[in-house]
Protein backbone atom coordinates (compact mmCIF):
# COMPACT_ATOMS: atom_id res chain seq x y z
CA UNK A 1 0.00 0.00 0.00
CA UNK A 2 1.36 3.44 -1.07
CA UNK A 3 2.08 6.08 2.05
CA UNK A 4 1.77 9.46 0.62
CA UNK A 5 2.43 11.50 3.55
CA UNK A 6 5.75 10.11 5.30
CA UNK A 7 5.48 10.49 9.00
CA UNK A 8 8.94 10.32 10.36
CA UNK A 9 10.32 10.99 13.86
CA UNK A 10 12.48 14.32 13.72
CA UNK A 11 15.75 13.28 14.54
CA UNK A 12 15.45 10.77 11.54
CA UNK A 13 14.30 13.11 9.50
CA UNK A 14 16.25 12.98 6.42
CA UNK A 15 16.37 16.59 5.37
CA UNK A 16 19.15 16.74 8.49
CA UNK A 17 22.06 14.95 6.25
CA UNK A 18 20.80 16.47 2.96
CA UNK A 19 21.23 20.38 4.33
CA UNK A 20 24.59 19.47 5.23
CA UNK A 21 27.60 21.70 3.54
CA UNK A 22 24.73 24.01 1.74
CA UNK A 23 25.13 27.23 3.68
CA UNK A 24 21.25 26.45 4.94
CA UNK A 25 20.83 27.57 8.08
CA UNK A 26 18.96 24.72 9.84
CA UNK A 27 18.00 26.51 13.16
CA UNK A 28 18.51 29.83 14.61
CA UNK A 29 18.20 31.02 18.10
CA UNK A 30 16.18 34.71 19.05
CA UNK A 31 17.45 36.19 22.18
CA UNK A 32 14.52 37.91 23.02
CA UNK A 33 15.82 40.01 26.19
CA UNK A 34 19.06 40.33 27.55
CA UNK A 35 17.00 40.98 30.89
CA UNK A 36 16.16 38.78 33.72
CA UNK A 37 13.80 38.22 36.25
CA UNK A 38 16.87 36.47 38.01
CA UNK A 39 20.04 37.18 38.66
CA UNK A 40 22.39 33.95 38.31
CA UNK A 41 26.01 34.17 39.30
CA UNK A 42 26.68 32.17 36.29
CA UNK A 43 24.95 33.66 33.55
CA UNK A 44 27.09 35.33 30.61
CA UNK A 45 23.96 37.22 29.07
CA UNK A 46 21.44 38.72 32.33
CA UNK A 47 20.59 42.18 32.54
CA UNK A 48 18.45 43.80 35.48
CA UNK A 49 14.56 42.88 34.53
CA UNK A 50 14.39 47.13 34.86
CA UNK A 51 17.06 47.86 32.53
CA UNK A 52 15.51 50.97 30.40
CA UNK A 53 18.82 50.96 28.10
CA UNK A 54 18.40 46.96 27.37
CA UNK A 55 14.46 47.13 27.19
CA UNK A 56 14.71 50.10 24.59
CA UNK A 57 17.02 48.46 22.35
CA UNK A 58 14.82 45.07 21.98
CA UNK A 59 13.93 44.09 18.64
CA UNK A 60 10.10 44.98 18.44
CA UNK A 61 7.69 42.29 17.02
CA UNK A 62 7.72 43.72 13.60
CA UNK A 63 11.49 43.20 13.62
CA UNK A 64 11.55 40.21 15.04
CA UNK A 65 8.86 39.02 12.56
CA UNK A 66 10.77 40.13 9.76
CA UNK A 67 13.68 38.14 10.75
CA UNK A 68 11.66 34.77 11.27
CA UNK A 69 10.52 35.41 7.38
CA UNK A 70 14.00 36.09 6.26
CA UNK A 71 14.98 33.02 8.38
CA UNK A 72 12.06 31.09 6.90
CA UNK A 73 13.13 31.93 3.24
CA UNK A 74 16.61 30.28 3.81
CA UNK A 75 14.94 27.79 4.73
CA UNK A 76 15.31 27.44 8.72
CA UNK A 77 13.10 25.07 10.12
CA UNK A 78 14.39 25.29 13.93
CA UNK A 79 13.82 28.50 16.37
CA UNK A 80 14.94 28.61 19.97
CA UNK A 81 13.24 31.15 21.68
CA UNK A 82 16.02 32.64 24.47
CA UNK A 83 17.07 35.29 26.69
CA UNK A 84 17.19 36.18 29.31
CA UNK A 85 14.31 35.47 30.45
CA UNK A 86 11.98 35.87 27.25
CA UNK A 87 8.80 35.71 28.96
CA UNK A 88 9.49 39.15 30.31
CA UNK A 89 8.64 39.84 27.02
CA UNK A 90 4.66 41.14 27.07
CA UNK A 91 5.00 40.23 23.64
CA UNK A 92 6.16 36.78 24.22
CA UNK A 93 2.74 34.83 23.13
CA UNK A 94 2.41 37.13 19.56
CA UNK A 95 6.58 36.53 18.79
CA UNK A 96 5.88 32.51 19.55
CA UNK A 97 2.36 32.54 17.84
CA UNK A 98 4.00 34.41 14.65
CA UNK A 99 6.89 32.12 14.25
CA UNK A 100 4.91 28.67 14.70
CA UNK A 101 2.68 30.65 12.36
CA UNK A 102 5.42 30.37 10.19
CA UNK A 103 6.13 26.89 10.29
CA UNK A 104 8.80 26.64 12.41
CA UNK A 105 10.05 24.08 15.19
CA UNK A 106 9.98 26.48 18.17
CA UNK A 107 12.17 25.25 21.42
CA UNK A 108 11.34 27.94 24.57
CA UNK A 109 14.23 28.17 26.92
CA UNK A 110 13.16 29.77 30.55
CA UNK A 111 13.54 29.92 33.79
CA UNK A 112 9.50 28.64 34.56
CA UNK A 113 9.46 31.37 36.97
CA UNK A 114 6.80 33.67 35.27
CA UNK A 115 4.79 31.06 33.71
CA UNK A 116 1.23 31.90 33.65
CA UNK A 117 -1.66 29.91 33.05
CA UNK A 118 -2.17 31.98 29.12
CA UNK A 119 1.37 30.77 28.37
CA UNK A 120 0.44 27.18 29.35
CA UNK A 121 -2.59 27.42 27.19
CA UNK A 122 -0.39 28.88 24.18
CA UNK A 123 1.23 25.77 24.88
CA UNK A 124 -1.42 23.33 25.24
CA UNK A 125 -2.76 25.05 21.73
CA UNK A 126 0.09 25.18 19.62
CA UNK A 127 2.92 22.81 21.21
CA UNK A 128 6.18 23.44 21.09
CA UNK A 129 9.00 21.19 20.01
CA UNK A 130 10.36 21.59 23.51
CA UNK A 131 10.22 23.59 26.82
CA UNK A 132 13.88 23.13 28.71
CA UNK A 133 13.42 24.83 32.21
CA UNK A 134 16.77 25.07 34.01
CA UNK A 135 16.99 24.33 37.51
CA UNK A 136 19.58 25.97 39.77
CA UNK A 137 19.55 24.35 43.26
CA UNK A 138 16.76 21.73 45.02
CA UNK A 139 16.61 23.30 48.40
CA UNK A 140 15.24 27.58 48.49
CA UNK A 141 18.47 28.36 49.57
CA UNK A 142 21.20 26.59 47.26
CA UNK A 143 18.59 27.70 44.59
CA UNK A 144 18.20 31.63 45.60
CA UNK A 145 22.14 31.76 46.27
CA UNK A 146 22.47 31.58 42.53
CA UNK A 147 19.79 33.38 41.11
CA UNK A 148 20.03 36.01 44.14
CA UNK A 149 16.43 36.92 43.88
CA UNK A 150 14.08 36.12 46.87
CA UNK A 151 10.98 34.08 45.99
CA UNK A 152 12.49 32.43 42.52
CA UNK A 153 12.24 29.35 44.45
CA UNK A 154 8.78 29.11 44.83
CA UNK A 155 8.16 30.89 41.61
CA UNK A 156 10.00 28.28 39.96
CA UNK A 157 7.86 25.43 41.54
CA UNK A 158 4.61 27.46 40.76
CA UNK A 159 5.85 27.46 36.74
CA UNK A 160 6.60 23.73 36.92
CA UNK A 161 3.49 22.70 38.55
CA UNK A 162 1.58 25.07 36.21
CA UNK A 163 3.01 23.13 33.08
CA UNK A 164 2.45 19.84 34.73
CA UNK A 165 -1.09 20.25 35.29
CA UNK A 166 -1.80 21.61 31.68
CA UNK A 167 -0.20 18.03 30.41
CA UNK A 168 2.57 20.50 28.94
CA UNK A 169 5.75 18.02 28.92
CA UNK A 170 9.20 19.58 29.36
CA UNK A 171 12.88 19.36 29.66
CA UNK A 172 14.93 19.82 32.85
CA UNK A 173 18.51 20.68 33.02
CA UNK A 174 20.77 22.27 35.34
CA UNK A 175 24.39 24.07 35.47
CA UNK A 176 26.69 22.64 38.50
CA UNK A 177 28.31 25.50 40.22
CA UNK A 178 30.08 25.90 43.15
CA UNK A 179 26.97 27.41 44.87
CA UNK A 180 24.66 24.60 43.86
CA UNK A 181 27.32 21.38 43.60
CA UNK A 182 26.36 20.57 47.47
CA UNK A 183 22.32 19.71 46.21
CA UNK A 184 23.58 18.18 41.78
CA UNK A 185 22.56 14.64 43.28
CA UNK A 186 19.00 16.32 44.05
CA UNK A 187 18.83 18.47 41.33
CA UNK A 188 19.38 15.45 38.84
CA UNK A 189 16.54 13.73 40.99
CA UNK A 190 14.37 16.54 40.48
CA UNK A 191 14.65 17.18 37.05
CA UNK A 192 14.59 13.07 36.05
CA UNK A 193 11.12 12.89 38.46
CA UNK A 194 9.52 15.75 35.74
CA UNK A 195 11.40 15.62 32.52
CA UNK A 196 9.74 14.41 29.60
CA UNK A 197 12.52 12.58 28.46
CA UNK A 198 16.03 13.70 29.86
CA UNK A 199 18.07 15.42 32.51
CA UNK A 200 20.86 16.71 31.77
CA UNK A 201 23.33 18.97 33.85
CA UNK A 202 26.28 21.22 32.50
CA UNK A 203 29.85 21.68 34.58
CA UNK A 204 31.52 23.98 32.01
CA UNK A 205 30.40 27.65 32.65
CA UNK A 206 31.70 30.34 29.81
CA UNK A 207 32.39 33.95 30.18
CA UNK A 208 29.79 36.71 29.55
CA UNK A 209 28.84 38.37 26.18
CA UNK A 210 29.56 41.74 27.56
CA UNK A 211 32.96 41.52 29.12
CA UNK A 212 31.87 42.76 32.54
CA UNK A 213 35.34 42.29 34.32
CA UNK A 214 33.29 41.91 37.74
CA UNK A 215 30.67 39.87 36.34
CA UNK A 216 33.21 37.58 35.05
CA UNK A 217 34.89 37.05 38.01
CA UNK A 218 31.90 36.07 40.16
CA UNK A 219 31.24 33.37 37.18
CA UNK A 220 34.82 32.33 37.92
CA UNK A 221 34.42 32.03 41.23
CA UNK A 222 31.54 29.46 40.22
CA UNK A 223 33.79 27.44 38.27
CA UNK A 224 34.31 23.91 39.95
CA UNK A 225 37.85 22.28 39.77
CA UNK A 226 38.46 19.84 36.83
CA UNK A 227 38.93 16.72 39.15
CA UNK A 228 36.19 17.61 41.36
CA UNK A 229 34.19 17.97 37.85
CA UNK A 230 35.50 14.54 36.19
CA UNK A 231 34.43 13.13 40.11
CA UNK A 232 30.48 14.89 39.78
CA UNK A 233 30.54 13.06 36.49
CA UNK A 234 31.43 10.13 37.16
CA UNK A 235 29.03 9.79 40.07
CA UNK A 236 26.10 10.33 37.58
CA UNK A 237 25.78 6.89 35.60
CA UNK A 238 24.03 8.78 32.32
CA UNK A 239 27.04 11.71 32.54
CA UNK A 240 29.62 8.80 32.56
CA UNK A 241 28.36 6.22 30.19
CA UNK A 242 28.00 9.26 27.85
CA UNK A 243 31.69 10.46 28.68
CA UNK A 244 33.19 7.32 28.12
CA UNK A 245 31.77 6.66 24.61
CA UNK A 246 32.83 9.66 23.91
CA UNK A 247 36.05 9.32 24.97
CA UNK A 248 36.38 6.07 23.10
CA UNK A 249 35.53 8.22 19.90
CA UNK A 250 37.67 10.41 20.23
CA UNK A 251 40.49 8.69 20.91
CA UNK A 252 39.85 6.64 17.53
CA UNK A 253 39.70 10.19 15.55
CA UNK A 254 41.71 11.62 12.69
CA UNK A 255 43.58 14.37 13.30
CA UNK A 256 42.31 17.59 11.32
CA UNK A 257 42.83 17.68 7.53
CA UNK A 258 43.62 21.61 7.71
CA UNK A 259 44.80 22.57 11.63
CA UNK A 260 45.04 25.35 10.66
CA UNK A 261 41.35 25.95 9.97
CA UNK A 262 40.24 28.99 13.19
CA UNK A 263 36.42 26.86 13.26
CA UNK A 264 36.52 23.52 13.59
CA UNK A 265 33.86 23.29 15.19
CA UNK A 266 29.63 23.25 14.27
CA UNK A 267 29.60 26.69 13.04
CA UNK A 268 27.75 27.23 9.85
CA UNK A 269 24.34 25.12 10.95
CA UNK A 270 22.18 27.62 12.06
CA UNK A 271 22.81 31.48 13.67
CA UNK A 272 21.40 33.27 16.69
CA UNK A 273 20.17 36.90 16.51
CA UNK A 274 20.30 39.19 19.65
CA UNK A 275 17.42 41.13 21.71
CA UNK A 276 19.59 44.19 19.87
CA UNK A 277 19.58 42.91 16.27
CA UNK A 278 23.21 41.55 16.44
CA UNK A 279 23.35 38.56 14.07
CA UNK A 280 26.11 35.76 15.06
CA UNK A 281 27.15 32.52 13.87
CA UNK A 282 26.76 31.13 16.84
CA UNK A 283 25.26 32.70 20.31
CA UNK A 284 28.83 33.00 22.05
CA UNK A 285 30.61 34.03 19.02
CA UNK A 286 31.48 37.80 19.33
CA UNK A 287 34.62 38.98 18.15
CA UNK A 288 33.17 41.59 15.89
CA UNK A 289 34.77 39.85 12.71
CA UNK A 290 31.60 37.73 12.70
CA UNK A 291 28.75 40.11 14.28
CA UNK A 292 26.50 41.71 11.82
CA UNK A 293 23.67 44.02 12.70
CA UNK A 294 19.97 42.57 11.20
CA UNK A 295 18.81 46.30 11.81
CA UNK A 296 21.45 47.15 8.71
CA UNK A 297 21.76 44.03 6.49
CA UNK A 298 19.44 41.43 5.82
CA UNK A 299 19.55 38.37 6.97
CA UNK A 300 20.89 36.54 3.82
CA UNK A 301 23.12 38.63 3.21
CA UNK A 302 24.67 38.91 6.90
CA UNK A 303 24.48 35.05 7.26
CA UNK A 304 26.34 34.16 4.07
CA UNK A 305 28.54 37.25 4.52
CA UNK A 306 30.10 35.79 7.67
CA UNK A 307 29.52 31.86 7.25
CA UNK A 308 32.45 33.14 3.82
CA UNK A 309 34.81 34.88 6.72
CA UNK A 310 34.25 32.08 8.95
CA UNK A 311 35.04 29.31 6.04
CA UNK A 312 38.03 31.22 5.48
CA UNK A 313 39.35 32.22 8.30
CA UNK A 314 43.27 30.36 8.96
CA UNK A 315 45.49 31.00 12.06
CA UNK A 316 49.54 30.89 12.07
CA UNK A 317 49.24 31.19 16.07
CA UNK A 318 52.30 28.91 17.28
CA UNK A 319 49.82 28.97 21.16
CA UNK A 320 46.89 27.31 18.60
CA UNK A 321 48.42 25.31 16.04
CA UNK A 322 50.58 23.07 19.20
CA UNK A 323 48.03 22.72 21.60
CA UNK A 324 44.51 22.92 20.27
CA UNK A 325 44.68 22.25 17.11
CA UNK A 326 46.85 19.05 17.87
CA UNK A 327 45.11 18.07 20.34
CA UNK A 328 42.77 14.97 20.30
CA UNK A 329 40.64 16.12 23.27
CA UNK A 330 39.66 19.12 22.24
CA UNK A 331 35.98 17.42 21.70
CA UNK A 332 36.12 16.75 25.60
CA UNK A 333 36.86 20.43 26.35
CA UNK A 334 34.75 23.68 26.29
CA UNK A 335 37.21 25.41 24.21
CA UNK A 336 36.27 26.56 20.55
CA UNK A 337 37.11 30.23 19.26
CA UNK A 338 33.94 31.93 20.44
CA UNK A 339 34.87 30.77 24.16
CA UNK A 340 38.70 31.66 23.61
CA UNK A 341 37.78 35.22 22.43
CA UNK A 342 35.24 35.36 25.45
CA UNK A 343 38.30 34.17 27.86
CA UNK A 344 41.03 36.01 26.05
CA UNK A 345 40.14 38.14 23.52
CA UNK A 346 41.89 36.06 20.87
CA UNK A 347 39.62 33.54 19.07
CA UNK A 348 43.00 30.93 19.03
CA UNK A 349 44.21 31.27 22.68
CA UNK A 350 44.72 27.61 24.70
CA UNK A 351 42.54 28.57 27.80
CA UNK A 352 44.34 26.53 30.72
CA UNK A 353 41.38 26.44 32.80
CA UNK A 354 39.35 24.08 29.86
CA UNK A 355 42.16 22.67 29.03
CA UNK A 356 42.45 20.91 32.61
CA UNK A 357 39.02 19.79 32.95
CA UNK A 358 39.44 17.73 29.25
CA UNK A 359 42.37 15.76 30.55
CA UNK A 360 40.91 15.44 34.21
CA UNK A 361 37.87 13.68 32.11
CA UNK A 362 39.98 11.75 30.06
CA UNK A 363 42.17 10.34 32.74
CA UNK A 364 38.67 9.34 34.55
CA UNK A 365 36.91 8.36 31.53
CA UNK A 366 38.89 7.17 28.81
CA UNK A 367 40.35 4.13 28.28
CA UNK A 368 44.23 4.23 29.51
CA UNK A 369 45.57 1.52 26.57
CA UNK A 370 43.77 3.33 23.87
CA UNK A 371 46.05 4.08 20.69
CA UNK A 372 45.68 6.66 18.53
CA UNK A 373 45.28 10.68 17.58
CA UNK A 374 42.62 11.42 20.37
CA UNK A 375 44.41 9.13 23.33
CA UNK A 376 47.71 10.18 22.53
CA UNK A 377 48.40 13.53 21.47
CA UNK A 378 48.31 15.63 24.78
CA UNK A 379 50.38 18.05 24.31
CA UNK A 380 50.56 20.09 28.03
CA UNK A 381 50.25 17.21 29.98
CA UNK B 1 -3.13 16.75 23.66
CA UNK B 2 -5.76 16.17 21.05
CA UNK B 3 -8.08 18.65 19.93
CA UNK B 4 -11.55 17.56 19.50
CA UNK B 5 -12.92 17.18 15.40
CA UNK B 6 -14.84 19.98 13.64
CA UNK B 7 -17.56 19.52 12.72
CA UNK B 8 -16.88 19.54 8.77
CA UNK B 9 -14.65 16.27 9.55
CA UNK B 10 -17.17 14.40 12.08
CA UNK B 11 -19.11 14.59 8.74
CA UNK B 12 -16.92 13.57 6.48
CA UNK B 13 -15.55 10.67 8.90
CA UNK B 14 -12.02 9.15 6.75
CA UNK B 15 -14.69 8.14 3.53
CA UNK B 16 -13.64 10.53 0.84
CA UNK B 17 -16.67 11.85 -1.38
CA UNK B 18 -15.68 12.65 -4.89
CA UNK B 19 -18.02 15.64 -4.83
CA UNK B 20 -16.50 17.10 -1.86
CA UNK B 21 -13.83 20.05 -1.29
CA UNK B 22 -11.16 19.96 0.07
CA UNK B 23 -8.33 22.14 1.81
CA UNK B 24 -5.54 22.38 3.97
CA UNK B 25 -6.23 22.84 7.42
CA UNK B 26 -5.12 25.82 8.90
CA UNK B 27 -3.65 24.77 11.74
CA UNK B 28 -0.68 23.36 9.71
CA UNK B 29 1.97 25.18 7.32
CA UNK B 30 3.82 23.51 4.20
CA UNK B 31 7.31 24.35 3.84
CA UNK B 32 9.63 23.32 0.77
CA UNK B 33 12.97 23.01 1.98
CA UNK B 34 15.74 22.54 -0.51
CA UNK B 35 13.38 20.44 -2.82
CA UNK B 36 11.56 18.73 -0.17
CA UNK B 37 7.34 19.65 0.56
CA UNK B 38 7.41 19.56 4.22
CA UNK B 39 3.99 19.82 6.65
CA UNK B 40 4.69 21.10 10.03
CA UNK B 41 1.71 20.92 12.41
CA UNK B 42 1.11 24.16 14.89
CA UNK B 43 -1.60 23.20 16.30
CA UNK B 44 -2.36 20.35 18.65
CA UNK B 45 -4.25 17.05 17.50
CA UNK B 46 -1.78 17.30 13.99
CA UNK B 47 -0.72 14.56 12.93
CA UNK B 48 0.00 11.28 15.18
CA UNK B 49 2.53 12.66 17.17
CA UNK B 50 4.26 15.69 18.01
CA UNK B 51 7.69 14.49 17.48
CA UNK B 52 7.13 13.55 13.94
CA UNK B 53 7.36 15.85 10.71
CA UNK B 54 5.74 14.84 7.19
CA UNK B 55 6.88 14.87 4.11
CA UNK B 56 5.04 14.47 1.03
CA UNK B 57 6.11 11.82 -1.99
CA UNK B 58 6.39 13.22 -5.82
CA UNK B 59 2.87 11.93 -6.18
CA UNK B 60 1.41 13.52 -3.01
CA UNK B 61 2.77 16.83 -3.92
CA UNK B 62 0.94 16.53 -7.29
CA UNK B 63 -2.14 16.58 -5.50
CA UNK B 64 -1.62 18.26 -2.48
CA UNK B 65 -0.87 21.41 -5.31
CA UNK B 66 -4.16 21.22 -6.53
CA UNK B 67 -6.60 20.74 -2.85
CA UNK B 68 -6.73 24.58 -3.07
CA UNK B 69 -10.62 24.59 -1.34
CA UNK B 70 -12.11 25.52 -4.67
CA UNK B 71 -12.29 21.96 -6.61
CA UNK B 72 -14.25 18.73 -6.21
CA UNK B 73 -12.33 15.71 -5.89
CA UNK B 74 -14.06 14.51 -9.38
CA UNK B 75 -12.35 17.40 -10.68
CA UNK B 76 -8.86 17.28 -9.50
CA UNK B 77 -9.15 13.71 -10.62
CA UNK B 78 -9.99 14.82 -14.22
CA UNK B 79 -7.54 17.66 -14.45
CA UNK B 80 -4.41 15.37 -13.42
CA UNK B 81 -5.69 12.84 -16.16
CA UNK B 82 -5.32 15.12 -18.56
CA UNK B 83 -2.19 16.58 -17.17
CA UNK B 84 -0.70 12.91 -17.10
CA UNK B 85 -0.22 9.98 -18.94
CA UNK B 86 -0.92 7.58 -16.24
CA UNK B 87 -4.75 5.64 -16.29
CA UNK B 88 -7.21 7.77 -14.69
CA UNK B 89 -7.95 4.68 -11.81
CA UNK B 90 -4.94 4.99 -10.98
CA UNK B 91 -4.87 9.12 -10.41
CA UNK B 92 -8.12 8.44 -8.85
CA UNK B 93 -6.60 5.61 -6.10
CA UNK B 94 -3.99 8.31 -5.58
CA UNK B 95 -5.95 11.26 -5.04
CA UNK B 96 -7.90 8.93 -2.87
CA UNK B 97 -5.83 7.16 -0.54
CA UNK B 98 -4.06 10.24 -0.16
CA UNK B 99 -7.09 12.52 1.14
CA UNK B 100 -7.86 9.52 3.44
CA UNK B 101 -4.35 9.82 4.93
CA UNK B 102 -4.44 13.59 5.54
CA UNK B 103 -8.22 13.22 6.73
CA UNK B 104 -7.12 10.60 9.14
CA UNK B 105 -4.05 12.69 10.08
CA UNK B 106 -6.46 15.88 10.37
CA UNK B 107 -4.23 17.91 7.73
CA UNK B 108 -7.22 19.02 5.50
CA UNK B 109 -10.73 20.00 5.78
CA UNK B 110 -13.76 19.86 3.87
CA UNK B 111 -15.42 23.29 2.68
Amino acid sequence: MTTYAVSTPLPEFGLWNQLEGKGIPVSFDLELTARCNNDCRHCYVNLPAADRDARAGELTLDEIVGVADQAVELGALWCVITGGEPLLRPDFSEVYLALKRRGLLVTVFTNACLLRPEHVELFRKYPPRDVEITIYGASRGAYERVTRTPGSFDAFLRGVSLLEQGGVGARYKAMALRSNVNELSAMAQFGRAHTKDFFRFDPLLHLRYDRDPVRNAEICAERLDPEEIATIEQSDEERAHALRRECHRVAGQEAPDEPDLVFHCGVGQGFTVGYDGSLRLCSALWHPDYVADVRREPVAAAWRRLLAAAGAARTADPAYLDRCAACGLVDLCLWCPAHAYLESGSLTAPIDDFCDVAHARARVFGDPDAEGYGAGVRPNS
Amino acid sequence: MSRAPKESELAVGLSVSRDAVYKPSDDLVVREIDGQIIIVPIGSGIGDLEDELFALNDTARVVWAKLDGAHTVSSVVDELARQYAAPAEQIDADVVGLLEELLKRRMVVAV
